[in-house]
């Protein structure tokens, strides 16, 4: 039965001055210790008893996670604290990443999007994660700090399950960061819920589509499905209809179906599996539509 | 279970207070500084009713613990008024009606007032979408959107 | 001389837009609602141990150890409050006795120095079950071969007008039988048949429930509540206990919504209880969002089977209609809410031949109360889709066919009564004009489909027959008024307008009104409850009576004073004058001290206190075979709805392009805030039928969270309302005056039903009305591939 604590259940608040410091203190407390930045979904977790947590250890001052930076080389690296308006709102993202400042900014509401980061959404690991899929599209890279020091994760190899990563005791995910976009990248990310905007999503769908030569149809398309499968999923099958043959209307609502069969969604609270199917068939159709308009100009 | 020192600016003023660790910036701004004004309609950063400004944005203020506020700049309905003179956004919804139960006004409120901040002349759609996180039951949120349109004029 | 010669010209009060009386402190954030009341170091937090079972034998409760932890002042059980409690069927008791009908449901409580130690405590007390098999379906439940929820119906109280079947699962069992409707079937030409199931769905006012209670070492109780019903729940409460009512003392500040979930008497006994078992120490319990949705009060859910039809011209000339509601574990308040259902089964329109059963059954379910619109909403969601339909079998504009069939004063209704004047027709001219109901149907795109729908609607107050209102107006010495009343401002404005109300009956301006306020049933006039859209009518006359008693009081003291009839004065923005000597003098003159005698002989006059007050006293019984009777209700207060939708034929959402809202509201005291109710209430209504659902899975609610219950949120009513009233003034309405709180929301599921079925040809059996129910149903009709 669901009858949540009227406020946070005891927990101890550590904020670490280093990495190293907070890497070591969350190792040496596996389990009963967590890391937060926003706070936005781990606060509703303790409150209803889903965590047990003992401690939460705030990485909002440790270092570099504060960063949003882009360099023409390099790319874009968004830091852990970085809120998901600050990402929204950030001229180079804006500029060069659009379709990530739009699955930002489709995320509850403006007052919780001070709070929310794209790291926690990440973090988090929902499969309904709005920002999850555009992430992985750009093909992010999660720089993560352990007790052993830095290494890199692609976010394609993250996700294990509905709330499981790939970290480990003491790892903290300091920043995830973008390469430069392909030249005429465009991208979009449709989310379906049950209000107009702010809702979790029944689906979403995130695609972004650019000229290439190394595909039969001379663009390549990446397609991320959100709330459909138990981790982020990436429709290699839709992505590969739109690679192979010239594209066309027809071949565009294929790569809808092919998206739809793609996946094999649950019934639950939001949603039917049934209806979910043909939403991701639909969406996929009008955001890859809506793509392809704007590359093939 | 332990205890925060913190200090921080609320409505211009400097506070010191001791926080258990587990007391959200809501729970402070009610029961530690009797600014009873905030209100909680869900605790879990749904409805808004909590929402205040920290360092000039709008948060829910039962999303913030009170230990992170060290430094903070913190703005409530309390606030709003300056030397007796209501805000313009204040004004605005007594203009139009757009207060009823009041349970939602001080959210709503701090979420308008932010917006203009931001956005001196928003549309009625970047109005409504700047207003998704704070929930009303009384009024359809009709006359809520138009005091915001109003003080805008203002 | 200005007074006298300006009476004519002074504004009028009544009518006008003034600004709300609590406005400044709602703005600003010093409004005091329950939860705002600093009760200090000692303030005890209570919580409650709840039943994770729907149906089950409580076997055995030890609370040794929650009582042992150090921190715990208190620790009850049902066995400590052993006494029903109830509204109308007493069959409820503080937390559960012997057996408990619902997940959620309260077996023990503890109050604790902290919510910390409160939630501990609860970990440490054993409750032994032993299951029982539950009823999860009205219809089943109704039935012989149901499990019996409450064995011991027969030793329950209630009141005349409720139909218990002792025995079985029905607590209330509403019956009408006018005319002769098997031969009436013959009769008819067009006739459509049709079954709907309403969900349950949740109040959702952003303040949950909060109350705080404390006894004193003399045992006198104080409870401060989120409110509609401080007197109730100071009678319900104090007769449970066995106390004196007066003995518990009920304060009751703003109230952060209602809706009628704060009516009657739920969680607010609870820290009575516990304040009882620790004398000196205040017991704050205030429920958790997660709670609100299912332990409090829900809108109770119905299945029904409706068979309307109508002759070769289009007039409805026969109704059967057999609601089964979902009542819940108890049905204390719900009860009267289908004997509603019951009598209104007809809706606003004028058929001859009705035969109705409206059933009340106990079921493993949140408990249903009331909720605004007492049943209509659920009535007319059926009623008012199977007449939509009918309209269209008989090939006839359903503008045409509500404006023929709907109820006109004179008209004879389904309980006998005969019908008082009302706009209904108006209402129906002014809806389908605000969206141009004849203008062509043309869809924005390809993509969507366009329809439009209508639906009308009436609702009585529904309460006892004898329900009363009391007043006060008070002359203070700068002249301004005082009004001391017992409804309370959940936000509708009635403060504001009973101010008007008064400022216009005595004579003096808005502004120099003050309303006594927060309700304190230790001072403050009698109020029945503020429920039923009752107040600026039952309400409004108490308080009307008191400022005309104060007035009378003033003008006999002057007239006496002055040597004159007090027909020949008036009081005219707070000055008193007189038309045939042209003298005059302000209130303030004469107030507390009165007037002096000339030459220095004496005083006349004194403090000046108004009384008034207001009870129906014209309402009858029903038979209980027939519903037949003289007068079933006061009145009814009548509207219509209307929506222009589009639906995007890709993922079945609706975008609602024009709405309208008409009702007759008598005569409207404020516009504004007239305007106001009707606008918020059509968007609650609109919330319901598109987005609202407590999902209820084998008795478990599994979206008690704003997190997947979804209430429309401000980008989703992107859409202009039109709200044209209608003033056919109410006989026994003050300054023809009647309420239109609850209406707003009642007809909006119908009409968005119809608006569907318009633009997809398709009936949906139930709300809420998702974008993926629609989409489903476009799919499986072929209208989408």
């Amino acid at each position: 039965m669901i009858n949540p604590h009227p406020g946070l259940p005891e927990l101890e608040y550590l904020k670490p001055t280093s990495l190293i410091e907070a890497s070591k203190f969350l190792a040496d407390h596996a389990g009963e210790a967590r890391p937060f930045s926003g706070g936005t979904d781990c606060f509703v977790r303790l409150r209803d008893g889903i965590w047990k947590t003992g401690t939460l250890v705030d990485v909002k001052q440790l270092e570099g996670v504060k960063d949003l930076t882009f360099d023409a080389k390099k790319g874009l690296t968004i830091g852990a604290a970085v809120t998901m308006n600050k990402v929204a709102s950030n001229a180079d993202v804006l500029k060069h990443y659009p379709n990530l400042a739009e699955a930002a900014r489709s995320v509850a509401s403006y007052q919780l999007r001070n709070r929310a980061t794209i790291i926690g959404n990440i973090c988090n690991a929902s499969p309904a994660g709005d920002t999850i899929g555009t992430c992985m599209i750009l093909d992010g890279v999660l720089n993560v700090h352990g007790v052993n020091g830095f290494y890199t994760v692609p976010l394609s190899n993250f996700f294990l399950g509905p709330g499981k990563t790939v970290l480990k005791p003491g790892d903290i995910v300091v920043s995830i960061s973008f390469p430069i976009p392909p030249k005429g990248l465009v991208g979009t990310y449709k989310k379906l819920g049950r209000n107009t905007i702010g809702d979790l999503s029944i689906v979403g769908v995130a695609v972004l589509g650019y000229p290439t030569a190394e595909t039969k149809s001379g663009y390549r398309f990446r397609i991320a499905l959100a709330s459909v499968a138990p981790t982020p999923y990436e429709s290699f099958k839709a992505e590969a209809v739109l690679a192979e043959s010239k594209i066309t209307a027809e071949v565009i609502s294929e790569a809808g179906v092919a998206a739809m069969d793609s996946v094999n969604p649950i019934d639950d609270v939001r949603g039917s599996a049934r209806y979910r199917k043909f939403m991701v068939r639909n969406l996929t159709r009008e955001a890859v539509a809506e793509v392809w308009k704007k590359i093939s100009k | 279970m332990g205890f925060q020192r913190i200090t921080l600016t609320v409505n211009d003023l400097v506070e010191t207070v001791d926080v258990p660790t587990n007391m959200t910036l809501l729970q402070m701004l009610r029961e530690k500084l009797s600014l009873t004004g905030t209100k909680n309609g869900c605790t879990a950063g749904e409805c808004g009713a909590c929402t205040v400004l920290m360092n000039g944005e709008p948060v829910n203020s039962c999303m913030v613990l009170a230990a992170e506020c060290e430094g903070a700049n913190i703005t409530t309905v309390e606030g709003l008024a300056k030397g007796g003179q209501l805000s313009k956004v204040q004004q605005a919804i007594i203009k139009t009606g757009g207060v009823q139960c009041g349970f939602c006004t001080p959210g709503m409120l701090i979420s308008a007032t932010a917006l203009l901040a931001r956005n001196a002349n928003p549309s009625e759609s970047e109005i409504r979408e700047a207003l998704v996180g704070n929930l009303c039951r009384c009024t359809g949120y009709v006359r809520i959107v138009d005091a915001v349109k109003e003080a805008a004029r203002m | 001389m200005a007074n006298v010669k300006n009476k004519e010209k002074s504004p009028s009060i009544i009518g006008a837009n003034l600004p709300r009386n609590d406005v400044y402190e709602k703005v600003t954030g010093t409004a005091v609602y329950t939860d705002d009341i600093q009760f200090g170091n000692k303030l005890l937090y209570a919580r409650v141990k709840r039943s994770p079972y729907p149906h089950a034998l409580v076997k055995k409760v030890d609370i040794s150890k929650a009582k042992a932890l150090p921190g715990v002042k208190a620790v009850i059980t049902g066995a400590d409050f052993p006494n029903k409690i109830g509204l109308y069927l007493k069959d409820k008791t503080i937390l559960a006795t012997d057996r408990v009908r619902f997940i959620g449901e309260g077996v023990a409580a503890v109050a604790a120095i902290s919510n910390e130690i409160a939630m501990k405590a609860l970990d440490l007390i054993d409750v032994e079950y032993e299951e029982l098999e539950p009823v999860f379906d009205p219809v089943y439940g109704a039935s012989k071969e149901a499990p019996l929820l409450h064995p011991n119906m027969a030793e329950y109280s209630y009141p005349n007008f409720i139909f218990p079947k002792p025995g079985t699962n029905i607590a209330n069992h509403f019956k009408i039988r006018k005319g002769n409707l098997e031969e009436a079937w013959s009769k008819c030409k067009y006739i459509v048949e049709r079954q709907f199931k309403i969900p349950h769905i949740q109040h959702v006012p952003i303040e949950t429930h909060v109350a705080v209670a404390m006894m004193d070492e003399k045992g006198k109780i104080t409870l401060w509540a989120s409110s509609q019903s401080p007197f109730a729940q100071r009678a319900l409460i104090a007769e449970s206990l066995g106390i004196s009512p007066t003995d518990l003392r009920v304060i009751a500040p703003f109230v952060g919504g209602g809706f009628g979930c704060k009516a009657g008497v739920t969680m607010e006994a609870l820290p009575v209880a516990l304040a009882t078992k620790c004398k000196g120490w205040p017991v704050k319990f205030v429920l958790t969002r997660e709670e609100e949705f299912y332990t409090n009060f829900v809108r109770q859910g119905l299945t029904s089977f409706l068979k309307v039809g109508c002759d070769e011209k289009g007039r409805i000339i026969a109704l059967k209609n057999t609601m089964y509601w979902d009542g819940g574990g108890s049905t204390e308040y719900g009860v009267n809410v289908t004997r509603a259902g019951g009598y209104s089964s007809s809706g606003p329109y004028d058929i001859e031949n009705v035969e109705t059963d409206s059933i009340c059954v106990y079921t493993n379910h949140p408990i249903g109360g009331a909720y605004r619109g007492f049943g209509m909403s659920e009535l007319h969601t059926g009623l008012d889709q199977a007449i939509d339909e009918l309209a269209a079998k008989a090939g006839i504009d359903k503008v045409e066919f509500l404006k023929m069939n709907v109820v006109k004063g004179g008209d004879k209704l389904d309980t006998g009564m005969i019908m008082h004047e009302t706009g209904v027709k108006q209402t129906i001219e002014n809806a389908a004009k605000a969206i141009d109901w004849n203008s062509p149907k043309t869809p924005s795109s390809p993509n969507k489909l366009r329809g439009r729908g209508i639906a009308s609607m009436w609702k009585a107050p529904a309460m006892p027959p004898n329900a009363g209102s009391s007043a006060w107006v008070e002359l203070a010495e700068d002249g301004h008024i005082t009004v001391g009343l017992g409804g309370q401002e959940i936000g509708q404005g009635t403060f504001t307008v009973m101010a008007q109300m008064a400022a216009a009956a005595l004579g003096v301006p808005y502004e120099n009104v003050r309303i006594a306020g927060p309700v304190d049933t230790q001072y403050s006039p009698y109020e029945w409850q503020t429920v039923a859209s009752r107040l600026t009518w039952s309400m409004g006359n108490a308080v009307r009576n008191a400022a005309l008693d104060a007035r009378k009081q003033i003008l006999d003291v002057v007239a006496q004073a002055w040597h004159e009839n007090a027909e020949d004065l008036d009081i005219v923005n707070g000055v008193v004058v007189s038309y045939k000597t042209e003298n005059e003098t302000s209130l303030k003159n004469i107030a507390i001290y009165g007037i002096p005698k000339e030459n220095d002989q004496g005083w006349v006059g004194g403090p000046i206190i108004g009384r008034g007050n207001f009870m129906p006293t014209y309402v009858t019984g029903l038979d209980p075979e027939t519903g037949q009777g003289t007068r079933s209700v006061v009145h009814y207060t009548t509207g219509t709805e209307a929506l222009d939708i589009e639906i995007d034929k890709e993922t079945g959402q609706i975008t609602v392009l024009k709405a309208a809202a008409s009702f007759d509201v008598g005569h409207a005291i404020n516009p504004v805030l007239v305007q106001s109710q009707i606008e918020g209430g059509f968007i609650q209504g609109l919330s319901s039928a598109m987005f609202e659902e407590i999902k209820l899975k084998k008795g478990v609610t599994t979206n008690p969270s704003f997190v997947d219950y979804r209430i429309a949120t401000a980008p989703d009513v992107n859409f202009k309302i039109e709200t044209p009233y209608v003033e056919v003034p109410q006989d026994d309405g003050p300054w023809g005056a009647r309420g239109v709180g609850e209406h707003p929301m009642v007809p909006t599921i119908a009409a968005l039903g119809n608006a569907i079925y318009d633009a997809i040809g398709v009936r949906l059996p139930g709300p809420p009305y998702s974008a993926e129910k629609i989409y489903l149903a476009m799919l499986d009709a072929g209208l989408v591939k």
